[in-house]
C-alpha cells in the first residue's frame, strides 16, 4: 500500500509516496537519489546510515519511511551550505584526517552534529559515547574524535 | 536490505490497537521502536502480514511512581528511563541496564523498555540472513527439528539476551498485559518460559501495557559482558537486588540474584540468593561464595549460542554476580 506523507527534508517541505514497507534509508537513496546517506549492515549495527530526525541522531535502515510523516529530517546532503561551502564538521573532518575510504563518514559526521547541536562544548567522553553506535572498518577514529573534538575551536566559521 | 511487503496500520488509541489484535492475532506484529523487529523481518525470521505501530500512542510513554510501585509504560524510551532521577534512585539495575542497551543512535528514542524485555531469544545459528539458513536444515526455532548449538538437542536452547529482563527480574517486577475486554498481571518470573521457541507466556492478541516495579528500600545493580561496550548484546549479565533488615542496617535480610543471557530466560537463582540472606553487607567473602554457587547453578543452562567460548562465559558468571553484589553492597552502606 502506498500512502502521501509530508515532512521536512534538509529544510524543504517535501510530499512523497512511500510503500509500507520501504525504510528511510530506501525512500532517501533508492527513490529520491540522496546516496550521501549510506547504508553497511542494514540492521542497526553500524551506524553508516545515521541521519538526524527531529533533532535526535537515529538508523534510517531501521526507521519506516512512513513514520517520518511531520518530522524535520537532517541528512548529510543538508549540511553545506547553498554557495557550497562545508559546514564546520565537515571541514573538521577533511582537515584532520578524519576521513579515510569515507563510508562512515556521513554517519560519523551526522552523529556528530547531533551531539554539538545539542551540546557545542561536549568533551572527549561525551564524544566519544555519542559515536559508539557508528563503525569505522578503517579503524580511524582517534582521527575522526579529533576532528570532532577540533570543531569546538573552530568556533562556528563560515556557517 | 529491503523489508519484506506488509500493511503498516496506525491505531490512534490504545483500544484501536486492541481492536487490531483481536482481529489479525497471528498475523499482525506490534511496532514500537523497531530496532528489534524489523532486523528479524529484514532476516527473514518473522514475515507478518500487518504491522500495528504504537507510533501514536503516547499515553503508553511515562515514568511515575504511584504509592511503592513505579509504572512505566511499554513504549517509554530507553533514553527517558536513562534521564529518570526516580529510576536512577531506586531502580539502579534498571538504569545500569538500559545505559547498555544498543548505542546511542538507537537508544535515544527508537528503542523502547517494552520492546527491550519482548525482544525474541537469540542464538549465533538463528539469527543469520535468510540465504544463510537457506544452506541447511531448519534448526527448532525456524520450524526444524535440529538445534545447531548443542548436539542431539531435541530442543530449542536460544539465548534471552535482554538487558532490561535481567535487570527488571532482579527488582522483582511485574507487567500487565491487556486484550481486548480484559487484562492480567504477570511476574516476570512466570513471564519468561523455559522454551526457547516461545519464550513468553503471552498470547498474540495481547499487548504490553506497563511494567511495574515494586519499591522495596533495597539496592540494586546489574553488570554485563559483551565485546564491546556499545551496540552488542551481553554475553553474560547479572542483575542483583539487596535489602538491609529492618532492625540492623549492615544484615541483609533479602536478596535476589538473576543471571542473564545464559539460559532461555533470565533465570533467578534461588539457591545463591538465600545463602546471602542473614550476611553482613560488609562481608565480601560471602559474596563471593554466592558468585560461586551463582555459577555452579547458571552453567548447567549455558549453551555454546552467543559467541565467545563456554568456559569463559561461564566463569564470567561468578564475575558478574561478584561485580554487581559488591556495587549493591557499597551503594546500601553509603
Amino acid at each position: 500500500m502506498a500512502t502521501n506523507i509530508s515532512f521536512i527534508l534538509n529544510g524543504d517541505e517535501i510530499s512523497y509516496e512511500v510503500k509500507d514497507h520501504w525504510t528511510l534509508s530506501h525512500l532517501l537513496r533508492e527513490e529520491m537519489g540522496l546516496i550521501g546517506t549510506k547504508e553497511g549492515c542494514g540492521n542497526g549495527e553500524c551506524g553508516a546510515c545515521t541521519v538526524i530526525v527531529d533533532k535526535l541522531a537515529v538508523n534510517s535502515c531501521l526507521y519506516l519511511a512512513i513514520e517520518v510523516e511531520g518530522k524535520i529530517v537532517e541528512t548529510i546532503e543538508g549540511l553545506a551550505s547553498t554557495s557550497g561551502a562545508l559546514h564546520p564538521i565537515q571541514q573538521s573532518f577533511v582537515k584532520n584526517g578524519g576521513i579515510q575510504c569515507g563510508f562512515c563518514s556521513p554517519g560519523m559526521i551526522m552523529s556528530s552534529k547531533a551531539l554539538l547541536d545539542k551540546n557545542p562544548d561536549a568533551n572527549h567522553e561525551e564524544i566519544k559515547h555519542a559515536l559508539a553506535g557508528n563503525i569505522c572498518r578503517c579503524t580511524g577514529y582517534v582521527q575522526i574524535l579529533e576532528s570532532v573534538e577540533a570543531v569546538k575551536n573552530m568556533g562556528g566559521q563560515n556557517e | 536490505m529491503r523489508l519484506p511487503r506488509f500493511e503498516y496500520i496506525e491505531p490512534i488509541n490504545f483500544e484501536g490497537a486492541l481492536d487490531l489484535l483481536y482481529i489479525h492475532k497471528d498475523n499482525a506484529k506490534v511496532l514500537a521502536g523497531g530496532t528489534d523487529l524489523l532486523v528479524r523481518m529484514k532476516k527473514g525470521l518473522l514475515k507478518p502480514k500487518i504491522i500495528i505501530s504504537l507510533k501514536a500512542l503516547k499515553e503508553l510513554s511515562y515514568i511515575k511512581k504511584d504509592d511503592s510501585y513505579i509504572k512505566i509504560g511499554a513504549r517509554t524510551s530507553i533514553a527517558d528511563i536513562i534521564a529518570s532521577d526516580l529510576i536512577k534512585k531506586e531502580a539502579c539495575a534498571l538504569f545500569e541496564a538500559c545505559e547498555k542497551i544498543g548505542a546511542v543512535t538507537i537508544q535515544h528514542y527508537r528503542g523502547t523498555i517494552g520492546g527491550n524485555i519482548l525482544q525474541d531469544n537469540r542464538c549465533i545459528h538463528y539469527n543469520q540472513s535468510a540465504f544463510h539458513r537457506s544452506g541447511r536444515q531448519p534448526c527448532h526455532k525456524d520450524g526444524g527439528k535440529i538445534c545447531y548449538a548443542r548436539d542431539a538437542s531435541d530442543r530449542c536452547n536460544s539465548t534471552c539476551q535482554s538487558d532490561g529482563a535481567t535487570a527488571l527480574m532482579a527488582l522483582g517486577a511485574n507487567i500487565t498485559l491487556v486484550r481486548k475486554g480484559t487484562e492480567r498481571i504477570i511476574d516476570l518470573d512466570n513471564f519468561y518460559t523455559t522454551d526457547g521457541i516461545m519464550p513468553f507466556a503471552m498470547e498474540s492478541n495481547e499487548l504490553l501495557k506497563e511494567i511495574v516495579i515494586p519499591i522495596q528500600g533495597g539496592k540494586s545493580s546489574y553488570k554485563r559482558l559483551a565485546y564491546r561496550s556499545a551496540i552488542d548484546y551481553p554475553i553474560v549479565s547479572a542483575g542483583v537486588f539487596l535489602k538491609s533488615s529492618d532492625t540492623s542496617k549492615n544484615e541483609i535480610e533479602d536478596a535476589r540474584i538473576v543471571v542473564g543471557a545464559i539460559a532461555r530466560a533470565p533465570i533467578f537463582l534461588a539457591k545463591a540468593s538465600s545463602f546471602l540472606k542473614g550476611k553482613k553487607f560488609n562481608d565480601i567473602s560471602a559474596f563471593k561464595k554466592a558468585a560461586d554457587i551463582s555459577m555452579d547453578n547458571a552453567s548447567t543452562f549455558a549453551v555454546h549460542n552467543v559467541g565467545s567460548t563456554l568456559e569463559y562465559r561461564c566463569a564470567m558468571v561468578s564475575e558478574m554476580v561478584f561485580q554487581a553484589l559488591k556495587e549493591a553492597a557499597i551503594v546500601t552502606q553509603e
